[in-house]
């Protein structure tokens, strides 16, 4: 279902959180230029904590992280534990002061229901004053937690409402060009399209963006370790691709769009048949919703891919299951196919991806695989592409490094004082 | 009655089509180079054996959209044909000369069921200013242009400016009115411009056969649906003799045809429709909707001819109804599968 919910004349926006009447862009960077209650923000403001920890409790609740899993992880970030962390983590060194970038425009993706909201929380627990662009068409997942932030603040400390803006605004570029105007911090997620454009608007001189664009990431197995697994061991990997794949419609940065098996192939042929037979008896007990259209598109782009003699074998499970057997590790799909793709190659050692993956490469998932073998994996590719190498299963997990970027550290300026 | 193109019935049909498209099949995987890898990617191996039309692979029909598909050399090609999706991307389909006269020889046929062998007047609910601009001919251009071969001394409903035309239609009337007629138009067009023409102005449209194409959809804010339709042409402007027809590029030249006592489309007897549930992919049963599969024994110089469309439809019986073979209806289309993800930010407020 889409809604479309924003302010009716020019500059008009709706708000969202806190809940309340169309405001206009002047009127929201006033109420946020004044003096918040009980003085301005601070990294890591106790105010902004308490109100996480209560929100992520809230979307802890059982009947929401049935609903949405998603916001389960989401509520599992915010614990208090997590969130003192993560202040630590950006803790004042001597001579070293830390202090709030000031006011952050955040530009989300339409249809990550819940990315914005860890963007937000880690901005806010640095102190700023933010000002959250939540999409038209947001739906399901970010309607849930618009409601949980909204319930969250009857209890909250006033200066939460006195430094935070969610709105929704539609196809107006006066706003657009007034909150890149004031902001301090602009931080666009989405494609590289969505980027390119916003970084049309101009921000003040000392002003900038963060930016995150198009990614792609991929899972590599072991086709050994995957041999020598016990049972257990093997549906917990299938459960792990499971929610990796089908959580975000494999359509996330960093859901796999390509699995990597590394072994000989009399060892990674059996292996791919088992994982696929395992992957169907997770979708047959989790009832994934792939509607006729997502087959639809899977076919278009199996058989596509097998078309241009890029998949030498494609196979369906159902609707919720394409395997596609790539022709060779190169014709790794790097968009989105539809969810529940599995197009899968062979490699001899993990070093043989170095020449495929680029900057652009986000996210490895991995399984089988000791420390030493993934840190000289990355040191062969040494920063040029891959941000993130997380055990399988983990692809989704937010983590405060995002995209090769400390979060804490880009909300935050650091002010030094030298005596001699 | 003569029922021209539409005589088979389920049995004969099916063990007339199954030879021949399993030989088309053959025909393809050795003339293009995709549709074989296809193949060869399904356990589709050459010479496999297929005991039902329903078993055989079928192609996505936005697959002709992303890539090059033609069982014809480069230097065989004599038209390529386009035609607009809803995303902008356009599907091309390549004919060779052989298959632009057998396409057009065979639609011909089809519509010479219901209109007769010979050319008859032809009023056309649509614009002149269509064919001006051969630059951005569109796919509603070459529909018109296509069906104008089936009559003669045609007319034009609509001005220049695309308004109604009444001076053109009532001075086609008078000359035309009192024998059988031809009427094309699509069909929201034939309801918006002619129907309302013809109800205000009390035009007596009895001896005309209109034949229209396109869903009901851009109809549905009226709720007008194929029963209203015809009932409300009937009681306001005598027109009783009314077909709408389904069709698409991919499969040029096959047209499935509304039959006399309306509301079921029926195939023609190098055609046939299967209704897939889209969970199992099995054929559904009678009465239950599902997504359309359209086989024509037509394509030759590309794999159209097994195709996976994205419509939904239901059968409604098999040799049961006005034709022989089986009765069905379109019932609307498949939404477009989307992904959520991350790559779409900002575009989407400026849409």
């Amino acid at each position: 279902m889409q809604r479309h919910v924003h302010g009716g004349g020019p500059m008009s926006l709706a708000l969202r959180f806190p809940a309340g009447a169309d405001t206009d862009t002047l009127r929201l960077l006033a109420d946020l230029a004044g003096e918040p209650t009980g003085g301005a923000l601070v990294v890591g403001d106790e105010r902004i904590a308490e109100f996480l920890v209560a929100f992520g409790r809230r979307l802890l609740a059982p009947a929401l992280a049935r609903r949405w899993p998603e916001l389960g992880s989401l509520g599992f970030f915010l614990r208090r534990g997590e969130i003192a962390k993560a202040v630590a983590s950006v803790a004042e060194q001597p001579g070293a002061l830390r202090f709030p970038q000031g006011l952050i425009f955040h530009v989300p993706p339409a249809n990550v229901d819940t990315i914005f909201v860890y963007s937000w929380a880690l901005a806010a627990l640095a102190g700023n004053r933010n000002m959250v662009r939540i999409s038209a068409r947001s739906a399901g997942a970010a309607e849930a937690v618009l409601d949980a932030l909204n319930a969250t603040l009857a209890d909250a400390h006033p200066a939460v409402r006195d430094t935070q803006r969610m709105v929704t605004y539609g196809r107006d570029d006066a706003v657009t060009t007034a909150l890149s105007a004031a902001c301090d911090l602009r931080v666009v997620w989405g494609g590289d399209d969505s980027v390119q454009r916003l970084r049309t608007y101009p921000l003040r001189p000392a002003a900038r963006d963060l930016t995150f664009p198009d990614r792609s990431s991929y899972s590599v197995l072991s086709a050994a370790a995957w041999r020598d697994a016990p049972a257990a061991a093997r549906r917990a990997v299938a459960e792990g691709l499971y929610n990796d794949v089908y959580w975000f419609d494999q359509a996330a940065c960093a859901s796999p769009r390509g699995l990597f098996w590394v072994g000989p192939a009399e060892v990674v042929d059996p292996a791919q048949d088992e994982l696929i037979a395992e992957i169907a008896a997770v979708v047959a007990t989790r009832a994934p919703a792939v509607d006729a259209s997502m087959a639809v598109q899977k076919q278009v782009s199996a058989y596509g891919l097998a078309a241009e003699g890029d998949a030498t074998r494609v196979r369906f499970v159902g609707n919720a299951v394409a395997a596609i057997e790539l022709a060779r590790p190169e014709a790794v799909p790097q968009h989105w196919l539809g969810t529940g793709t599995f197009a899968y190659a062979r490699i001899d050692r993990l070093t043989d991806l170095v020449p495929l993956l680029e900057r652009r490469d986000q996210t490895i998932t991995h399984y089988g695989f000791d420390r030493a073998a993934l840190v000289e994996f990355a040191r062969a590719l040494g920063g040029r592409g891959v941000d993130r190498f997380v055990p399988v299963g983990q692809a989704l997990a937010f983590a405060p490094v995002w995209d090769g970027y400390d979060l804490l550290r880009e909300f935050t300026r650091l002010v030094t004082v030298t005596m001699t | 009655m003569i029922e021209g193109m539409f005589s088979l019935d389920q049995a004969a049909r099916e063990k007339a089509l199954l030879p021949e498209l399993v030989a088309l099949t053959g025909h393809h995987r050795e003339h293009s180079t995709e549709y074989r890898r296809l193949l060869d990617a399904l356990d589709h191996p050459a010479g496999r054996g297929y005991a039902a039309v329903a078993d055989l692979p079928w192609l996505p029909v936005r697959m002709f959209k992303h890539h090059t598909l033609r069982s014809i050399a480069e230097d065989e090609v004599f038209k390529v044909l386009t035609s607009s999706g809803t995303t902008g991307d356009v599907s091309r389909i390549y004919l060779d000369k052989e298959a632009a006269g057998t396409q057009q020889r065979m639609l011909s046929a089809t519509i010479r069921t219901v209109t007769g062998p010979r050319r008859i007047p032809m009023l056309l609910v649509d614009t002149r200013a269509l064919f001006k601009n051969r630059a951005s001919f569109s796919a509603r251009g070459a529909g018109v242009l296509g069906m104008m071969n089936f009559g003669r001394d045609h007319a034009f409903a609509l001005d220049e400016q695309e308004r109604p035309d009444p001076a053109a239609v009532k001075e086609f009337l008078a000359r035309h009115g009192d024998r059988p007629f031809l009427i094309f138009g699509f069909t929201y067009m034939v309801w918006l411009y002619l129907y309302e023409l013809a109800r205000t102005e009390s035009l007596d449209l009895s001896n005309g056969i209109l034949v229209h194409s396109g869903g009901w959809k851009r109809l549905a804010d009226q709720a007008v649906d194929n029963a209203e339709f015809r009932r409300r042409l009937a009681t306001d402007t005598g027109l009783v003799r009314s077909h709408n027809f389904y069709g698409m590029v991919e499969q040029i030249g096959t047209v499935y045809l509304e039959g006399p006592s309306g509301g079921s489309l029926y195939c023609p007897d190098f055609a046939d429709v299967i209704v897939r549930d889209p969970q199992t992919w099995a054929e559904a049963p009678i009465g239950t909707p599902g997504v359309v599969e359209v086989v024509s024994t037509l394509p030759r110089s590309y794999p159209g001819h097994v195709l996976l469309t994205e419509d939904l439809g239901v059968v409604y019986g098999i040799d049961d109804g006005d034709w022989p073979g089986k009765r069905f209806a379109i019932l609307g289309r498949l939404p477009r599968a989307e992904a959520r993800g991350c790559s779409d930010t900002f575009t989407g407020a400026a849409r």
